[in-house]
């Protein structure tokens, strides 16, 4: 592998490595026509699943190997031990990020993020062992942060060094961290079209057929590895649930609009610490996780050790009836605490398990409230923990569609998928309106960086042919018609450029001048089609973005718009003119600037 | 590394994928060797764990018992063991929840076990639902179980009557007693309990039948004897019941609850006026005792009420009849009582036929609403009152 030690700094310029790869010519020769490298990037992407899901698994051993060594198997509550671990550990975690790895603070997700959009797919192998040995120690310890966005890092980390190895086109070797994270996140979940659908969302940041190939090969392989060593038992025991009447969608509404709450407290959390912890000078850094530690580690010892680590254990049981009301509300807020000290403090470690224990808490709490004043209109408060989970995901890491698949996908249950919906939607729009910056955007603006986000695409207004269509023009010559006739009847128009439907199909375009010149001429026994070139002019649709006529505006005076159903018939006309008019009006001068490609 | 690499590897794609594949080989070797490693030292943690959950629950430390459980289960996830100590254990301190989720992923896993059924079949007797606790009972009857399966079934069975005959559902009960009673061995101490359950359930012809068939095998058996006689009681069916009851006395003098039904029973037998193979005159003495002794349990039960029967009431006929209220039974009962006495001395003429059934409906009718107003009585009263009861069966 060639200078692993690398790492990339959001602030420097992209390292020169991936840029100088030369064209994997020599790699295809074997095959010959046999395939390309299209036909081999979606072979290479099973083979990113298998390494990311082997990683994946030995992250989760090397997790749950260092909680037992560290804390014992039982919750150590009321002990010296549950002080003192998190802030030995926060303290050796930070010497390792400080000296050893300082790229792996966050959460990972951003990090992969950057590598696609900035640094030509490259993330250092290092990440991957930092991520590794760091999270496992954090988590392990007690620290209150998920397995999920690392397992992310670890799997974009090993596919780009495999990429980086295969001197992979440029090209490719920018998708294949996307290819990677989407085989990690599968394997930590345990869940292959939430993690697509996760890093379509937040990673890659739009759709594109392109690569999606490529990551549900490398999902569903990680998924495989993952299952084959470690079970396919699902993360957590489901409760039975049920979805009593459609009135009940009022009390998920509810429980999404307290998810949305939530959501945003937790997200202004972060990004108020954040920033000011990260200024704080460097001597600290090495405290921050130290202190972070002890911080919960007094939240455990005072009763609430639910809050410590990733919580798996403790979201099963409030699926299960297992807290009061009062006790799930408490959880819910002492989580979103430990969870920003934990991360502000720049503990690696990710935010994805403390989001579904938050919401899984506050769903539960809810719906017990609920179900205390309603008992005929709600149904059991297990239910709500389970969607809850989906809740905060929508409202906190603004991933609705992925919310929506991961409850489903983890519940193996069809029948709660309109309340999922109901309260998910509710969280994410109370969310978006009360924050309208996502928390993985204010983490990469807070780093110096402005990457794509698919809210950002969904919220952008698209400027379409026909805003900047002018109507039909009245006269529309006809390639038959005779010069004479055409010229008596433009004569008292006020038109200087007239459309011509061609025969059979097409358009074309002639001017007033050449009209009357060729009457003048005498030639007015000619048809206006022998006047016109043979090749017609391109055309649009009025539903087209209005990039797509820049590329034509120029070289035409005027560009037909057409009806899709019926060509010959003219829907309006754009010209140059028309076009940056719109733009000009509308403040795009050029393209959108996050088509980076 | 990567220039030797570089060097080494020739770089054509078949090349490149054979590398890829022995990597996952090798990787998947190392891994496996790796989780191997693991759950074996997770297996051995959950075992110990287990052990000091059973230990702590023995001692009545149930919360702590738990935690054990519940970390033996997330050390070795597959065992089953453990999962249905857990969710018996969540079950009996009322996790009834947990416990369901709990033992229904084992259900799902190996739905015809019959330990599985019973532990879920608990948990819905526990929640008072008797349509998910028939199916699981069914369930575990039926099943599979891993040793004494006719033991375990048949316990199961028991367990499930008795559950029935919790919520009063008698009719379901006697259902599954009459399976039970039907795939008995020959054992004395199943056939009595299943008579008792029988005698629960109001079943009392099967439950006689099923002490009867002790006493086939073991005609001394002191509680079968017992049993046959009050279940013979229950059912009204009093001479029957004073031959099991004189036995069991013979077989168990110590026995105060048995002899004191002998006493009653005996009570019925010398009281019955339609008791068959008496003389005519023992029968009109018993009708005239039974009148007698009914007349004064209504004067007694009216003094304690507090009514006076001697000035209000008078004789039907009568010129200065006082105004009794008609809403009172027992002055109705003392008017028609007083205008029978005169009839006591016609009985022992044979023409008059109808007389002794209306002078004992006049005594049933005395002594049902005096134990009504005035509580059960007591002596040749109760034994009245029974008469009256089970007038069909009384001389069985």
């Amino acid at each position: 592998m060639k200078d692993l030690a690398a790492m990339p700094n959001p602030a420097a310029p992209p390292p020169e490595e991936p840029v100088r790869l030369p064209a994997p010519r020599r790699l295809f020769e074997a095959f010959g026509d046999v395939f390309d490298e299209d036909s081999f990037f979606l072979i290479l992407s099973v083979f990113i699943g298998i390494f990311s899901g082997l990683a994946v698994v030995c992250f989760r051993i090397a997790i749950d190997w260092t909680h037992l060594w560290l804390l014992g198997p039982l919750a150590p509550a009321h002990s010296w031990k549950i002080l003192a671990v998190p802030s030995i550990t926060g303290l050796v975690v930070a010497i390792l990020v400080v000296n050893v790895f300082p790229a792996i603070r966050g959460s990972g997700v951003n990090q992969t993020k950057a590598a696609l959009y900035i640094f030509n797919g490259f993330i250092p192998f290092r990440t991957a062992i930092g991520k590794f040995i760091c999270c496992a120690l954090a988590i392990g310890s007690g620290q209150s942060l998920g397995p999920e966005d690392p397992s992310l890092q670890i799997g974009a980390s090993l596919a780009s060094a495999l990429g980086r190895q295969l001197k992979l086109s440029r090209e490719k070797l920018r998708l294949i961290a996307p290819v990677g994270a989407a085989a990690g996140l599968a394997a930590a979940f345990n869940a292959p079209i939430a993690a697509v659908l996760f890093v379509i969302e937040e990673v890659i940041g739009r759709w594109s057929a392109g690569i999606l190939g490529s990551v549900v090969l490398a999902a569903v392989a990680s998924v495989v590895v993952e299952r084959w060593f470690l079970g396919s038992e699902p993360i957590f025991r489901i409760p039975v649930t049920a979805f009593k009447q459609p009135s009940e969608l009022i009390a998920y509404l509810v429980l999404g609009l307290v998810g949305g709450l939530a959501s945003v407290i937790f997200a202004r959390a972060i990004g108020f610490f954040r920033p000011r912890l990260k200024a704080m000078p460097r001597a600290t850094q090495y405290l921050q996780p130290a202190i972070a530690g002890l911080l919960i580690g007094l939240i455990g010892y005072f009763g609430f050790p639910e809050v410590m680590g990733a919580g798996y254990n403790y979201m099963d049981q409030a699926m299960h009836g297992q807290y009061a009301w009062q006790l799930l509300a408490i959880l819910a807020a002492l989580k979103i605490v430990a969870t920003t000290i934990s991360f502000v403090s720049g503990t690696p470690g990710g935010m994805f398990a403390p989001a579904m224990f938050v919401g899984a808490m506050l769903g539960g709490a809810v719906g017990s409230v609920e179900h205390h004043f309603f008992p005929h209109l709600v149904g059991s408060p297990g239910t709500y923990a389970l969607v809850g989970i989906g809740v905060l995901f929508a409202g906190f890491l603004r991933a609705p569609m992925t919310s929506v698949f991961m409850v489903l996908e983890v519940s193996g249950n069809y029948e709660i998928i309109v309340p999922v919906i109901v309260a998910n939607t509710f969280a994410y729009l109370v969310s978006r309106s009360l924050e309208p910056i996502p928390i993985f955007d204010l983490l990469t603006r807070q780093d110096g960086l402005v990457l794509p986000s698919l809210e950002e695409e969904r919220e952008e207004t698209i400027l379409r042919v026909e805003d900047a269509m002018a109507p039909a023009p009245a006269i529309i010559l006809s390639a038959a018609d005779y010069i004479d006739a055409a010229a008596r009847r433009i004569e008292d128009s006020t038109q200087t450029v007239f459309p011509v439907r061609l025969q059979p199909s097409g358009w074309g375009v002639i001017t007033r001048e050449q009209i009357q010149r060729r009457f003048k001429e005498g030639k007015g026994e000619h048809t206006v089609g022998s006047l016109i070139s043979a090749q017609p002019l391109p055309s649009l649709f009025p539903d087209l973005p209005l990039d797509s006529a820049l590329r034509f505006v120029q070289s035409y005076q005027i560009v037909p718009v057409v009806n899709r159903a019926n060509p010959q018939m003219l829907e309006g006309i754009v010209s140059s003119q028309s076009v940056f008019e719109k733009y000009a009006r509308d403040g795009h001068s050029e393209p959108d600037e996050s088509d980076e490609s | 590394m990567a220039k030797w690499l570089d060097k080494l590897v020739p770089r054509s794609a078949i090349v490149v994928l054979v590398l890829l594949t022995a990597g996952a080989v090798v990787g998947f070797a190392i891994v496996g060797h790796l989780v191997t490693r693991y759950n074996a030292n997770q297996q051995a943690r959950g075992r110990r764990l287990y052990a000091q959950g059973l230990a702590d629950l023995n001692s009545g430390n149930a919360d702590k018992a738990l935690e054990e459980f519940r970390a033996a289960l997330t050390s070795d996830p597959n065992d089953s063991q453990y999962q249905l100590t857990l969710g018996r254990a969540l079950r009996d301190t009322g996790r009834l929840d947990e416990a369901e989720s709990y033992l229904e992923s084992l259900w799902q896993r190996a739905p015809e076990s019959g330990t599985i059924n019973l532990a879920l079949a608990r948990v819905a007797a526990r929640r008072g639902s008797i349509v998910d606790a028939l199916r699981y009972y069914h369930n575990a009857i039926y099943g599979i179980w891993p040793s004494d399966a006719e033991v375990n079934r048949r316990k199961a069975q028991i367990e499930l009557i008795e559950f029935l005959l919790q919520k009063d559902d008698l009719a379901q009960a006697r259902s599954e007693l009459v399976a039970l009673a039907g795939s008995l061995p020959s054992d004395p101490g199943l056939e009595l309990r299943t008579a008792e359950l029988m005698v629960q359930a109001q079943d009392y012809d099967d439950a006689l039948a099923e002490y009867e068939r002790v006493l086939r095998t073991d005609r001394g058996n002191a509680e079968a004897l017992a049993g046959a006689g009050e279940t013979a009681y229950r059912a009204g069916r009093y001479r029957t019941a004073q031959h099991y009851l004189q036995a069991a006395v013979n077989a168990n003098p110590k026995d105060d609850n048995v002899r004191d039904l002998l006493v009653l029973t005996n009570q019925v037998s010398q009281t019955n006026p339609f008791a068959r193979r008496i003389s005519d005159a023992e029968r009109n003495r018993r009708l005239a005792a039974a009148f007698d002794v009914a007349g004064q349990r209504l004067t007694s039960c009216a003094q304690q009420k507090g009514i006076d029967l001697g000035t209000v009431v008078k004789p039907a006929g009568s010129s200065q009849s006082p105004p009794v209220s008609p809403a009172s039974p027992l002055a109705t009962l003392e008017s028609r009582w007083l205008a029978t006495k005169p009839d006591i001395r016609r009985l022992r003429y044979a023409e008059e036929n109808d007389l002794p059934d209306v002078i004992m409906d006049l005594v049933f009718s005395i002594e049902q609403q005096t134990a009504q107003d005035c509580g059960e009585p007591q002596g040749v009263n109760r034994a009245l009152l029974l008469i009256a009861r089970n007038r069909d069966t009384a001389d069985q």
